[in-house]
């Protein structure tokens, strides 16, 4: 639920995301860090409490990375809080760092998630040992293949859809600077006769490994109308909604899980939207491989059950479409894994702000920012506006 | 169920990890690997050894890294008077914090008294004993045991300084 302050973002900053930085764990948050502070126009005194965010620390190797970040991230003397709700996470920290605005505890919190993945691997830090079974070996294609095949099963969805969202999602990262891959010689042929890596998943359908870092400076009302009177339109916030559910359960719906019905309602109910598909301007979800999109898009309610890939062939969601998706180039073109819930969610912001640059759609007034992590069984949501609400 | 029926398995969890230094503690190890030893200048003019690359009071991004001495003063000691595997050396030592002279923090590493607990003393001198560099053309088999635990050559490592013995004039 919301708070009883009305929460502004207005400041976001991100490193390019890349195969390998070079930098430090703390010089990756860092960055980030400091390009947020700096469009907030802010200094490191200014902020009251930071809320850091970041995947399975098995990830780096590097357990409780937060306890070493104090100083990289302005926290010292100040409270520090880590959130972690696997790939989800920037979402869910994003929404802790509001809560502590909204609930009027602190006027001013830097957030920052990341993820490092060249210091391992982490398709395979998922798919360790157990024992008394055989082991996997899935990763985290192997584990969503299953969940995209039913849909397809289901739905009767044709083979390109998840070529046409692959293609759309790489296209848009040409337009964003920070986009880990720019794949300028990408085609619709390329895609579909890439290497088939989970079936249906094709190589090009499937997200890279990102190091790479997202921030946000989150203020109360007082700091948003201060930036808005000094032409820097803020982001309001106008709804968050997290919900979750366990990973093994014979009766849970992968491919649509009822969590992320039941958040995407609670944040449009927050939002006083009853149409999202007519009311929400464009979409940053959460989409590691290409049909998760179509799928998405159902889930948050966008289409019908069984509509969304017709959503996808018909090109709503392209950049030039009536609504659309991953403006950025989404996950499919970065994924510092800990960060790619939060940047669903500063692309929402930077959207209404109008600060998106050459992936900006024309006019957004409401956005909504996506993310889901675990075996689709944690979801984060925030719905942001250019108006005050 | 009786207790015989709940069954245990063992479960070693093992995984490659890579670590990235970046460029205020790749610094300090790639001057160890030339035989000399870098600190950071940080805000309040206080020179931190090894270098940290955010000052520890205000925050702000540190990046003036200046030469401080090899040799220097014991602050504190804690005697190691049964080593394990992997620790620096084979016979009994101490663990010390060290202040290297031009530093005004000090800097932990063992000290070599000849396993003879009653030579060290808070205030006494030491200076580094360092690897020799590595040569061209030596092999890597030559240089590190799998652990690491038995060096030859300087190659960027805290143990690039085998150990602080007494001696050494301010």
């Amino acid at each position: 639920m919301m708070g009883s302050e009305r929460v502004a973002i207005v400041g976001t900053g991100q490193t390019k995301h890349q195969a390998t930085n070079d930098g430090s764990i703390a010089g990756v948050v860092r960055q980030a860090a400091e390009r947020a502070l700096e469009d907030a126009q802010m200094s490191w005194a200014d902020i009251d409490a930071v809320v850091i965010g970041k995947a399975p620390d098995f990830f780096e190797g590097v357990m409780m990375p937060e306890l070493y970040l104090a100083d990289a991230l302005g926290a010292v003397g100040k409270p520090m809080f880590r959130v972690h709700t696997a790939g989800s996470v920037g979402g869910s920290t994003a929404i802790v760092a509001q809560d502590l605005v909204a609930a009027g505890i602190h006027e001013r919190v830097l957030t920052v998630a990341f993820e490092k993945q060249s210091e391992s691997e982490a398709m395979w830090a998922l798919s360790v040992s157990m024992p008394f079974q055989p082991p996997m070996h899935a990763g985290a294609g192997g584990y969503f293949a299953p969940h995209i095949r039913s849909y397809i099963r289901r739905t009767g969805a044709p083979d390109h859809i998840g070529i046409l969202v692959a293609l759309k999602d790489r296209l848009n990262a040409l337009k964003n600077p920070y986009a880990h891959l720019h794949e300028h010689e990408i085609t619709f042929d390329s895609v579909k006769e890439s290497m088939m890596l989970w079936d249906p998943i094709r190589y090009s359908e499937t997200c890279p490994s990102s190091d790479g870092a997202c921030a946000l400076v989150i203020t109360n009302e007082k700091g948003g109308d201060a930036a808005a009177s000094d032409g820097r339109p803020p982001a309001w916030v106008k709804g968050t909604a997290l919900r979750s559910e366990p990973t093994m359960f014979a009766g849970r719906d992968q491919v649509n899980p009822r969590g992320g019905q039941e958040c995407a309602w609670d944040v449009y109910k927050q939002a006083g939207i009853a149409h999202p598909r007519d009311e929400i301007d464009c979409v940053e979800m959460y989409v590691p491989f290409s049909w998760f999109e179509p799928m998405w898009l159902e889930n948050l309610h966008f289409a019908g059950v069984g509509e969304g890939w017709k959503m996808v062939e018909s090109g709503a969601t392209q950049l030039d479409g009536d609504l659309p998706v991953n403006m950025s180039g989404g996950v499919l073109s970065s994924n510092p894994i800990g960060a790619s819930g939060m940047l669903r969610f500063a692309e929402a912001a930077m959207q209404v702000r109008g600060q998106a640059g050459e992936h900006q759609v024309d006019g957004v007034r409401t956005a909504l920012g996506h993310a889901y992590g675990g075996g689709s069984q944690f979801f984060a949501m925030w719905i942001v506006g250019a108006e005050k609400p | 169920m009786a207790d015989q029926d709940v069954l245990r398995a063992p479960n070693v969890v093992e995984y490659p990890f890579s670590r990235t230094t970046g460029p205020v503690i790749g610094a300090f190890f790639t001057a160890l690997r030339e035989g000399f030893i870098v600190g950071i200048v940080a805000r309040d003019g206080t020179v931190i050894v090894p270098p940290v690359e955010y000052d520890p009071h205000t925050s702000e991004s540190l990046t003036e890294l200046v030469e401080v001495g090899d040799t220097g003063e014991v602050r504190s000691w804690a005697w190691v008077g049964e080593p394990l595997d992997g620790q620096p050396l084979g016979r009994p030592f101490a663990y010390a914090l060290i202040k290297l002279d031009g530093a005004d923090t000090p800097m932990v590493h063992a000290v070599d008294t000849g396993g003879d607990p009653s030579k060290i003393s808070t205030g006494m001198r030491v200076r580094a004993k360092w690897l020799p560099a590595k040569p061209a053309g030596a092999s890597e088999e030559e240089q590190t045991d799998p652990k690491g635990a038995v060096r030859t050559y300087r190659e960027g490592h805290i143990l690039d300084i085998e150990c602080f013995v007494p001696g050494g004039q301010a």
